[in-house]
């Protein structure tokens, strides 16, 4: 075993080259078992930050998944390839996880001790007025048939989904020093997000039936 | 040339037509069967004889039967993969050969199975007799010792179907190492050589099948972003579309109900022949003698067939839609639409997709053919041919558990990337309960009885503890194939908890295993019979020769011996009417022919002394009329 709690290994047992990330070795394309404790951001062989940087989180992640997807592993023993599976589940997980800002700082609130969404359902004092403003404003245009206000709704809606963003991007790196009162605002802040995100997908329009519009 | 043991050949079986594909370093290309280059595409049809449930033919061979014999010649089977007697709705209505249901020793299960006399078949085992047909054609191409195959399955089907296709697989006596996406592999024939990055929608729309997949392709990389569609949505809803106007008119014109299978068989016959004809041209032409002096006639032009079409083409668009959202794409981001399956042949398609994807669908490759090559070079990849592809798939549909009060509870969202896996903990409700079952659920719904059922998995060997004490972690596991696996272990102990499966409409791996045998005897049955029939018919030819050699030269042997060879004749003769061993009666064939060669060159001489060498033929031609197969070589001819 090349690891153990979380502590990154520093050599293959196979060929003695360094590993660079838990899973597999750089010299002799060995996999490994993932080692308990290893978080996404390890995984993937990350700085633990919400500002990554889109382009190094899928290069990572490409290179990863070439490395331990079971397509390669056609040849290898039953244990090798059903290994190759899980990893590429767990590396999957990862760049999932961390390719969306949302679910990142979800991830990293997480990882700072919580508390989950199940423990603070609360949202912002001001946001319920405004989405129930909203909502109301939605359904008035889309019983008068009136698009041209739908896509104004839908800036709007984006916009302030943006700014919430922003807020969160400020304050998710300082998480694992922040106090427990200071992490449940930053959890209502994310609840806010979803809310956004829920009356967004009422506005959006079906991309199809909008190529179909515009070409009769 | 790759040790055919290491081969990986790749398969597209369809609805209507089958393929096998074989991918080296210069590329993918596809095995043809014995009738030349152009014997590609296999028909998936297997003709039964009603009496014994044998298999009659085959493929194209098949196919011609399906007007005669419309309750014994299988077509479609791949709508009836995976899925249970009861939610088969209007297939049974349509397929004019009877399904029912199979009886099993468990009520719980429903498996759908087709009726051919007294026999009773399972999806998978008519779905294994096209396979097997077409790794004979692999092996007479690449060596007997092929055995390992990619198969293509629609991107929306099931864990069942896709559970099912493999089953037919093994039946067949395929390794079965891996089972793509059709549009996926579609993508990997056609973006094999780019290398420049692009964004592909590929539009996948086969005899009972529809497709759309949204693909990235970037140096190697073949990454699916969104797939979409319907496994019921397919050409042979168009032919239904004609068949039911017809219907609609013979009805109102003559007031005659078409209930005769026969009759049902031609008028799709008729249906497919017009769906290609109106492809070409604008106007096509019907006409049904319907006995008694009565015909219907019928002109259909391209407009007429194209509103026909137009509802079920527009679900295809919207499935477009919905792949586009998932993915949060607009048609102006899509480079190129690559046109798969049979059906995009028809022109209203093309246009309708030219106008919602706003460019020309892309079609330089065979619409019918993409898949199989795609799966071929799926094959070379895992083979280690091809290095630096990397196939990056999603999940179709979303995977859960059914929950108290009957909600689908998601664990695994459609449309998460490949393998995934999700973990969920379960406990008792009940003191000392040892045993847990979880409804295993796929789809979107919200319901559990809106949700297809995978079968229900049953935790054993839970430690007897107070309700709500033991926690049992149930990991759901899609693997690259899109199969689904479930492990449990209890938390406290660590214990592997047992998990197992009551598939709902598939079968268990001893059922598997049971018809591979089966299948294996049946397949060494026929084949018997059929090299039977090969000896016999050299062996008459043999005889019959032998015979007129006998009277016309017999003299110039010695009594005895004539008398001895006569007799040997005779009594071969007696021996091949009851033989039924074809190796043991070849056998004695070549002893007999052994034993007549004093005799041919015998007369051999005589021949050449009496005629100077010119009558050969003579001592050729057996003197009764009643010559069936090929003449051996004979050494006579052979000196001259």
């Amino acid at each position: 075993m090349p690891a153990q709690n979380g502590v990154l290994p520093a050599k293959c047992t196979r060929c003695a080259a360094e590993l660079l990330s838990p899973v597999v070795c750089s010299g002799c394309q060995s996999i490994y078992p993932m080692p308990s404790g290893v978080d996404h951001f390890q995984l993937l062989g990350l700085e633990r930050t919400f500002r990554l940087d889109e382009a190094r989180v899928k290069a990572s992640f490409r290179a990863l998944a070439r490395s331990v997807h079971p397509d390669h592993f056609t040849g290898a023993s039953g244990e090798v390839a059903a290994l190759a599976t899980r990893l590429s589940a767990a590396v999957n997980e990862a760049v999932a996880v961390l390719s969306d800002p949302l679910r990142r700082a979800d991830y990293l609130l997480t990882l700072a001790g919580g508390p989950s969404a199940v423990e603070v359902r609360e949202v912002p004092g001001s946001l319920l007025t405004e989405v129930m403003i909203l909502r109301e404003q939605i359904e008035e245009a889309r019983s008068a048939g009136r698009n041209d206000e739908l896509e104004r709704l839908r800036a709007t809606l984006s916009a302030s989904r943006g700014a919430a963003l922003e807020t969160v991007a400020a304050r998710a790196d300082s998480l694992p020093q922040a106090s427990l009162e200071e992490r449940r605002e930053f959890r209502k802040l994310l609840n806010s997000i979803r809310y956004y995100d829920n009356l967004l997908s009422e506005v959006s329009v079906d991309p199809m039936h909008a190529a179909k519009t515009t070409h009769d | 040339m790759t040790d055919p043991r290491d081969i990986i050949v790749g398969i597209d079986l369809g609805t209507t037509n089958s393929l096998v594909a074989y991918a080296d370093e210069a590329g993918p290309r596809l095995i043809f069967g014995s009738a030349g280059e152009d014997d590609v595409l296999l028909p998936s049809v297997v003709a039964f004889d009603a009496a014994s449930g044998r298999v009659t033919a085959i493929g194209h061979e098949a196919r011609a039967h399906a007007v005669e014999q419309p309750l014994t010649t299988v077509y479609s089977i791949k709508r009836l993969m995976g899925r249970g007697f009861t939610d088969l709705g209007d297939d049974r209505r349509r397929l004019p050969y009877a399904i029912e249901r199979l009886a099993h020793s468990d009520g719980a299960r429903d498996v759908a199975a087709v009726v051919i006399g007294e026999r009773r078949f399972t999806p998978p085992e008519i779905s294994a007799i096209i396979l097997r047909e077409l790794k004979q054609r692999a092996q007479r191409h690449l060596g007997p010792a092929v055995h390992r195959a990619v198969i293509t399955v629609p991107a929306q089907f099931d864990d069942s179907q896709r559970q099912a296709t493999r089953d037919a697989g093994q039946i067949a006596g395929w390794d079965v190492v891996r089972i793509i996406n059709e549009p996926t592999a579609a993508a990997l024939a056609y973006g094999l050589d780019r290398r420049e990055r692009a964004t592909i929608a590929v539009y996948d729309l086969g005899g009972g099948t529809f497709d759309i997949s949204i693909l990235q392709l970037e140096e190697g990389v073949f990454e699916v972003l969104a797939t979409n569609g319907d496994t019921h949505l397919g050409g042979d809803d168009f032919d239904q579309q004609l068949i039911q106007l017809f219907t609609r008119e013979i009805k109102e014109q003559f007031g005659l109900d078409i209930d005769s299978p026969a009759i049902k068989q031609q008028l799709r016959t008729l249906a497919e022949n017009i769906k290609k004809r109106l492809s070409s041209e604008d106007l096509a032409e019907v006409e049904i003698g319907l006995g008694s002096g009565r015909t219907y006639r019928r002109r259909i032009e391209r407009g007429e067939f194209e509103r026909l079409i137009e509802p079920f083409v527009e679900r295809t668009i919207s499935a477009c839609g919905r792949a586009m959202k998932t993915c949060s794409l607009t048609p102006g981001d899509i480079n190129q639409v690559v046109m798969v399956g049979g059906s995009t042949r028809v022109p209203y398609v093309r246009q309708r997709v030219a106008e919602v994807f706003q460019c020309r669908p892309y079609t330089a490759l065979d619409p019918e053919q993409v898949v199989a090559l795609g799966a071929a070079v799926q094959g070379s990849v895992l083979m280690g041919v091809q290095r630096d592809v990397l196939l990056l798939d999603v999940t179709p549909l979303s995977l859960g558990i059914e929950t108290l009060g009957g909600a689908m509870g998601k664990l695994i969202r459609a449309n998460v990337r490949i393998p995934c896996q999700a973990t969920e903990t379960f406990t008792t409700f009940q003191d000392g309960q040892t045993k847990v079952k979880i409804n295993v659920l796929q789809g979107e719904r919200e319901l559990a009885r809106d949700c297809r059922s995978l079968g229900v998995f049953e935790l054993t060997g839970v430690p007897p503890m107070p309700a709500g004490i033991p926690k049992i972690d149930v990991t759901f596991l899609i693997d690259q194939n899109g199969v689904l696996t479930v492990s449990a272990r209890e938390q406290r102990s660590g214990q592997a908890a047992g998990v197992q499966i009551i598939p709902h409409h598939g079968l268990t791996r001893e059922e598997v295993r049971r018809m591979h045998d089966e299948s294996v005897a049946h397949a060494h049955e026929d084949m018997s019979a059929h090299h039977l029939i090969d000896v016999r018919t050299t062996l008459e030819f043999d005889l019959n020769k032998a015979e007129g050699m006998l009277r016309r030269f017999g003299h110039l042997l010695g009594q005895a011996e004539r008398a001895s060879l006569a007799e040997e004749l005779r009594a071969l003769r007696c021996y091949a009417a009851e033989c039924t061993d074809a190796a043991a009666l070849n056998a004695r064939r070549e002893a007999f022919n052994r034993s007549t060669i004093p005799l041919a060159e015998r007369a051999m001489t005589a021949v050449l002394q009496t005629s100077g060498g010119v009558a050969g033929d003579e001592v050729d031609r057996p003197a009764t009329a009643s010559t069936t197969g090929g003449a051996p070589t004979e050494p006579a001819a052979q000196r001259r």
